[in-house]
Formats: structure tokens, sequence, C-alpha cells
């Protein structure tokens, strides 16, 4: 499902409350996709968006 | 990442920039025992399920004040003049938009909306949300959201890797079904089959691989950093399931075969058979084996919930003897479970082997194994020496 196709039914679950998008990688000059996760420490929940206003440097890894 | 750890330290210090951590692993106490043996202080956030939907990693991204990413794979030497010195308009032309469930998930609505719509997206949606945020009795519903995914779609390669990293950490747990850790090899499969260009996928496979098609250990590096944590005085984080067999494996070049020809510790079958108080899962990775491949063989022995048996560790370990058929080579075809220090146990025994298929072979193969080992009955009290026998069977094609 292409991205555009998408958009329906990710408006629709916005209204739960949630979304889902395909996502393409992340391009220069483009906000960043929002997300939330667990933080491996302490369990808790932490987004993106919590960092606005500071640089981030975003690192996806594996300890492998 | 410690290049990036150590080059930009004092910029953290000074509050100029946050790291941000994402890691794209299964277990993350293992990132975290990492993350405390290279005394990382930044958040690391856990994605096990490849929510981010990356391609590979390491994914390096420098983003602005106002989250619009400046660079991509940036350079260390050139990263505080090209970016933290450097001030950005908002200027992108995009919205924000949420790639993971909200939190607090509303595990009710998105179920909802699942079985209304019936669409692999909301399914997909649900099963995130079970997944990432949810309890470990979750699971099964998570289990069973992926699978009406791929149902509803079966050409969505995320929804067959998610399903397979829920199985696979079901079969980490108690309330494990039989063949998970089977039914999840076979899961990521299918997803890379879908999109083998996935390396994130791949990887998850290979982990449990044979060493021929291994890029690294993976690891193999986690006692090296207990040792050095605890030589810092410090306690290393504890590992649930601690990584062994395949996942500490060194990759090789060439399939390696066991010089020394063991003796069949039982070849005329006289040992008494085991019927009921140890049961062996199969699991053979890839699920699928190409002709000329080689595959890893994992057999886990448990005794069966019912049993009032344990393990008797003071004698002789588990052994496993290959019987392959003509043609399969096989790494051993003597395996001994690793000895334990206590002398009695419950636990579950993995015990691996490596075989390579010809080239000119394809179809289904068998390749008769069995095992020994020593129980006693707690009840009892009584020992016995029981063999199990057990057949591998795996499709070349």
């Amino acid at each position: 499902m292409s991205r555009s196709q998408f958009f329906p039914v990710a408006l629709a679950l916005c209204a739960l409350g949630s979304s889902s998008l395909e996502a393409a990688p992340p391009a220069v000059g483009e906000r960043h996709l929002d997300f939330t996760l667990a933080d491996i420490s302490t369990n808790k929940p932490a987004s993106l968006s919590d960092f606005r206003g500071k640089k981030v440097l975003l690192i996806q890894f594996a300890s492998w | 990442m410690p290049v990036w750890h150590d080059a930009t330290k004092q910029w953290v210090k000074d509050g100029k920039l946050v790291l941000l951590g994402v890691t794209q692993e299964q277990h993350p106490e293992r990132c975290r025992l990492f993350a405390q043996w290279k005394q990382f202080e930044w958040p690391i956030l856990r994605d096990p399920i490849n929510v981010l939907q990356s391609m590979s990693v390491p994914i390096i991204v420098a983003l602005d004040e106002h989250g619009i990413v400046r660079s991509i794979r940036a350079n260390p030497k050139t990263f505080e003049a090209d970016f933290l010195n450097k001030s950005f308009a908002d200027d992108a032309t995009n919205k924000l938009e949420r790639l993971t469930p909200n939190y607090p998930p509303k595990f009710d609505a998105l179920k909802a909306d699942a079985e209304k719509t019936k669409s692999a997206a909301a399914w997909r949606q649900y099963g995130d949300a079970l997944a990432l945020w949810g309890e470990e009795k979750q699971l099964p519903f998570a289990i069973a959201a992926y699978r009406e995914a791929a149902k509803a779609k079966p050409d969505d390669g995320a929804a067959w890797f998610r399903l397979g990293v829920c199985l696979r950490r079901r079969s980490e747990t108690q309330a494990r079904e039989a063949d998970d850790f089977r039914a999840a090899v076979e899961t990521w499969g299918t997803a890379l089959e879908l999109d083998p260009n996935q390396y994130i996928w791949r990887r998850r496979i290979q982990q449990y691989g044979p060493r021929l098609d291994k890029p690294y250990p993976f690891y193999d590096w986690v006692a090296e950093a207990e040792a050095a944590i605890r030589k810092r005085g410090e306690t290393p984080v504890v590992l649930p399931v601690r990584p062994d067999g395949a996942e500490i494996a060194q990759p090789t070049k060439a399939f390696a075969v066991q010089k020394d020809v063991p003796k069949n510790p039982d070849p005329l079958g006289k040992i008494t058979r085991d019927k009921s108080s140890v049961s062996c899962e199969v699991a053979v990775v890839p699920a699928v084996v190409k002709p000329g491949q080689s595959a890893r063989i994992h057999l886990t022995f448990r005794l069966a919930p019912t049993t009032t048996d344990h393990w008797n560790n003071e004698a002789e370990s588990l052994r496993v003897w290959i019987d392959p058929p003509d043609g399969i080579v096989t790494s051993q075809q003597l395996v001994e479970a690793e000895k334990q220090k206590v002398a009695t146990s419950k636990e579950g025994r993995t015990v691996g082997f490596e075989i390579q298929v010809p080239k000119d072979v394809s179809g289904a193969i068998r390749i008769p194994v069995y095992a020994l080992y020593h129980t006693c009955d707690d009840a009892q009290g009584q020992c016995r020496f029981l063999r199990l026998d057990v057949t591998v069977q795996f499709m070349v094609k």
C-alpha cells in the first residue's frame, strides 16, 4: 500500500487516538515522524517530540 | 556508537545536543548491558518490532530544534560546524505525523476498530500497541492480531516479522506454546522473502542461524562486558535470556566438521525410551534451506509441566546423537548440553548443531537424532537414565 493510499485509514485510526503510517526513510529537510517507545532503563515512555526545541542526534543501533 | 558517544560528550554536557538512541533488537536488557559497559548516559528506547521500519542499523540522523532532519549519516568531524553551530528555520513542508500508536494505548478501541474494519493496518496497529506496551500475558493477543494482519494482507512483511518477534518472545516465557520458536523462524523467513533487502529482519534470522551465514558473532561481547563492569566495582545488568549457542557463535567461511569421530552411545537402542517426562522442540534456522546451504538445528528439551522429575546434574550431561542421512553433513555427531553447577534443576536445555545440504538435494529431509539424559523423580527419589528419539525435519528448496 502506498503512503497516499494509506492516509484514509490513518485518519480513521487518529480518531481512536492512534495512527499508523508506512514510513519512508527520513529525508533531509523533512520533519521527522514522531514516535513513542519505552526507555530500556526506566521502561517509561518517551517521544521524539519530547525533545522539541533541542538539537537531537537520533541514533538507531543494536548492541551486536 | 562509541565514536559518537565520545565525540558528543562535551556538547551534551553543555546542553547543546541531546543524544537519543533507539535499539533495534529483541532483548532490551542486552542493550542495557552494552550501554552500561560503554557508559552511555543518554536515553535509549526499545523498538523490538522495528516499528520505525528501519532497513538496517546504524542510522544516525541529526534533527534541528524543530524536529527537522538536517543530516543523515553525519560526519563527526564536521558535525559542529555543519549542524551544531548553525541556526535553522522551521521550513519543513510536511506535517508532524506519528509512526507509533499513541501512549497510553487504547487496546479495546484498537481491537474494536480492527474487528470492524478487518483491515491489515488496523490489526497491525492493535498488534503494535500490544507488542510495545502490553504485558507478557497479552502476547497471545498480539500474536493473534498480527496473524489477522498477515491473513488480511499476506504481503505485509512487517506483520509477519512482528508476528515472529512475539512468537519468539513467548517462547522465552513460561506461557510458551509448543513450536513457538520454530513458528517464529518460519514467519521471519516469510517476511524476508517479501523484502530480501530488509536487514533488520535478516539479522533476526542470522542471530539464530548457522555460522556460514553470520555477518558477526552478535553477542560474544557479553562475558567481556560483564567482566569489565565488575572490574569497575559495578553490578552488571542481569540478562533474563542469556545469549548462548548460535547467538555467540563466531562466523566462519567454511563448514566446520568435528574431526574426532565419536562413538554412538546407544547403537542398538537398548536404553529405555522416555514416554512422558521430557519433550523436545525442534527449530531449524533458516526454516527452509536452499540446496548447498547450511542450517542450524536447535533442540530444546523440557521436562513436562505435569512431571515431578528434575534433571540429575550429578550424572553426565544430556547428550544428543545425530545420525544424518547420506549426503547431509553435520558439524558434530555427538553434542553435549552445558554442564550445570547445581545438583538438580528443571530448566529447558538447548543444544545445537549445524548441517550442510548438498547442492543437488531438494525436498523433505529427515534427520534421526536421539537424546540421553538422567532424571530423578522428586516424589519417589527414583533416578533414571532415558532415551528420547526425535526426528528433525525440514524442506530443501
